[in-house]
């Protein structure tokens, strides 16, 4: 499990932000916690498996997708908050995610 | 009464230019899209040229494709889609004030070109990258269609096919609209080195701009090409009911197997007779009507022998009145993109009253001995027109075209 700091999180909203920013094409100030990825910036499903990539090389996570599949299903993403939300808790909990549901 | 089928809309890329207006000027002029290639170093193939599209389509189609969608498409695919939203974009159509369920997608594709030259394929992108099915997929989420959307496969014939099966969508009520074409490139060393192993290309790199002699005695083979041709297809109704402007009428089709040979052409022609016999037919037309071909004319032995001998076949003492002409000529072969490039190539024909010209048409062979529109463009009364496609495998189309108003 990590330790998640202030610092952690700030980081992680900017890595999401920008990568956002740059996929969609629009301007980074224009995108908020409530910003609905679909609808909003045209984003689509694969956008969050390649975050979880650059997360899991950043941060040198142990997860399996399937883990987090299995989390998203009982916790849908849509905005940018619930998915900063759940990335946080990807890096704090990696492999123990479900664990959370217990 | 059958539902005429009418052409609303046309988008079209290739070696001589990235919409239908400048390659239009350019096949009128006579230009030849072959260079020596550019896009890899072919200097150890025996076949060193090409009509490659230009690098500068990459920027044209930003205008027309989202940065994360194209990085998601193959060079190919981008150029399907960006063919097809010009062609949606000239066919004026707004697709809230239509039935989408009547709306279908069909391409033609032989592959998406995901080979050895194209850049930026990861594993994550890979899938989408090669699926045969994401040209007609992306067309359809783009305008969010929800009547049939697929890939027909038949070689050089493939996008001849697509339109064909719009036809036949439309005449039997089941659409309204058909977006349908198709888009190819074989530039790569892969695919240059099969087709030399079958001495199927021509290898007169020195002269690149002259290699592409359909009909000539000296031809030595096809010139690849690459590209996207789209035709918005609508039925005649649905076309008026919206004030839309009509290009041209698709007249009727013929789509047969040679059954023969995996490479050649039956003997004779006579499995291309009988495809154009069987389209005349089709679209209820006399051979009398016909006022040009576009032929298949590759500027290879046998297939230009073989299409000469299938003209003659139909067409009898009328085949040396008939103007033929091959745009292969200038922008070489575009093989799963050849069938709609060249059907766009023939409405336009019709429309203007311009046939283009074979090029290259410099020593004339004995045996062939139709009018091949020699080098020059020809203003024409036209009315009808063939378009023939006759793929790898013995996959022949012919397609017909009437002027319109007919």
């Amino acid at each position: 499990m990590a330790l998640i700091t202030d610092k952690t999180r700030v980081e992680v909203r900017e890595i999401v932000i920008d990568f956002f920013a740059e996929e969609c094409e629009v301007d980074k100030q224009t995108i908020h916690d409530g910003t609905n990825i679909i609808k909003d910036i045209d984003g689509d499903s694969l956008m969050f498996l390649e975050l979880i990539e650059i997360f899991k090389k950043k941060y040198n996570l142990d997860i399996e997708l399937k883990v987090i599949g299995k989390y998203a299903v009982k916790h849908p993403v849509t905005t940018i908050g619930q998915l900063i939300d759940m990335q946080m808790l990807i890096i704090e909990h990696e492999n123990h995610l479900l664990e959370l549901e217990r | 009464m059958a539902e005429k089928v009418v052409v609303t809309g046309m988008g079209m890329i290739s070696s001589l230019g990235f919409t239908v207006e400048s390659n239009w000027k350019n096949l009128v002029e006579g230009r030849s899209g072959v260079h020596t290639i550019s896009r890899f170093d072919a200097s150890s193939l025996a076949t060193r040229i090409a009509a490659e599209v230009s690098p500068g389509f990459e920027e044209f189609s930003r205008d027309y494709i989202k940065k994360r969608q194209a990085g998601q498409m193959t060079q190919v695919t981008r150029m399907c889609v960006t063919a097809s939203k010009m062609a949606v974009e000239d066919a004026s159509i707004d697709f809230d004030a239509t039935d989408r369920r009547r709306c279908a997608v069909i391409m033609g594709v032989v592959n998406t070109g995901n080979s050895s030259v194209e850049k930026d394929t990861t594993l994550q992108n890979f899938v989408f990258k090669n699926m045969s099915n994401s040209m007609a997929a992306w067309i359809s989420m783009e305008y969010r269609l929800n009547g049939p959307s697929f890939s027909v496969n038949t070689a050089c014939a493939s996008s001849a096919y697509a339109l064909a099966l719009g036809f036949d969508l439309i005449r039997q009520g089941k659409c309204d609209i058909v977006i349908c074409g198709g888009a190819d490139s074989i530039v790569n060393p892969e695919e240059i080195s099969g087709f030399n192993a079958l001495y199927a290309l021509s290898t007169s790199n020195d002269l690149p701009e002259q290699a592409s002699k359909p009909f000539s005695r000296d031809r030595d083979g096809f010139v690849i090409g690459e590209g996207a041709g789209v035709i918005i297809l609508e039925s005649f109704s649905h076309a008026v009911g919206r004030n839309a402007k009509i290009h041209g009428e698709f007249a009727g089709y013929a789509t047969t197997s040679e059954g023969y040979n995996i490479m050649a052409p039956a003997a004779d022609g006579e499995g291309m007779a009988y495809t154009m016999r069987e389209a005349l037919a089709n679209a209820g037309i006399e051979a009398g009507e016909v006022g040009y071909i576009n032929a298949h004319g590759t500027s290879t032995e046998l297939n230009d022998r073989y299409e000469t001998f299938a003209i003659k076949k139909v067409f009898g003492d009328l085949a040396g009145k008939i103007p033929v002409s091959s745009s292969k000529s200038m922008i070489g072969h575009t093989i799963g993109a050849a069938g709609s490039i060249e059907a766009i190539i023939t409405v336009m024909a019709l429309r203007e009253g311009i046939l283009p010209p074979t090029i290259n048409y410099r020593v004339p062979d004995p045996d062939l001995d139709l009018d091949y529109i020699p080098n020059i463009a020809r203003v024409t009364e036209a009315r009808v027109a063939l378009s023939n496609s006759f793929g790898f495998g013995g996959h022949n189309a012919t397609l017909v075209f009437r002027k319109y108003p007919s």
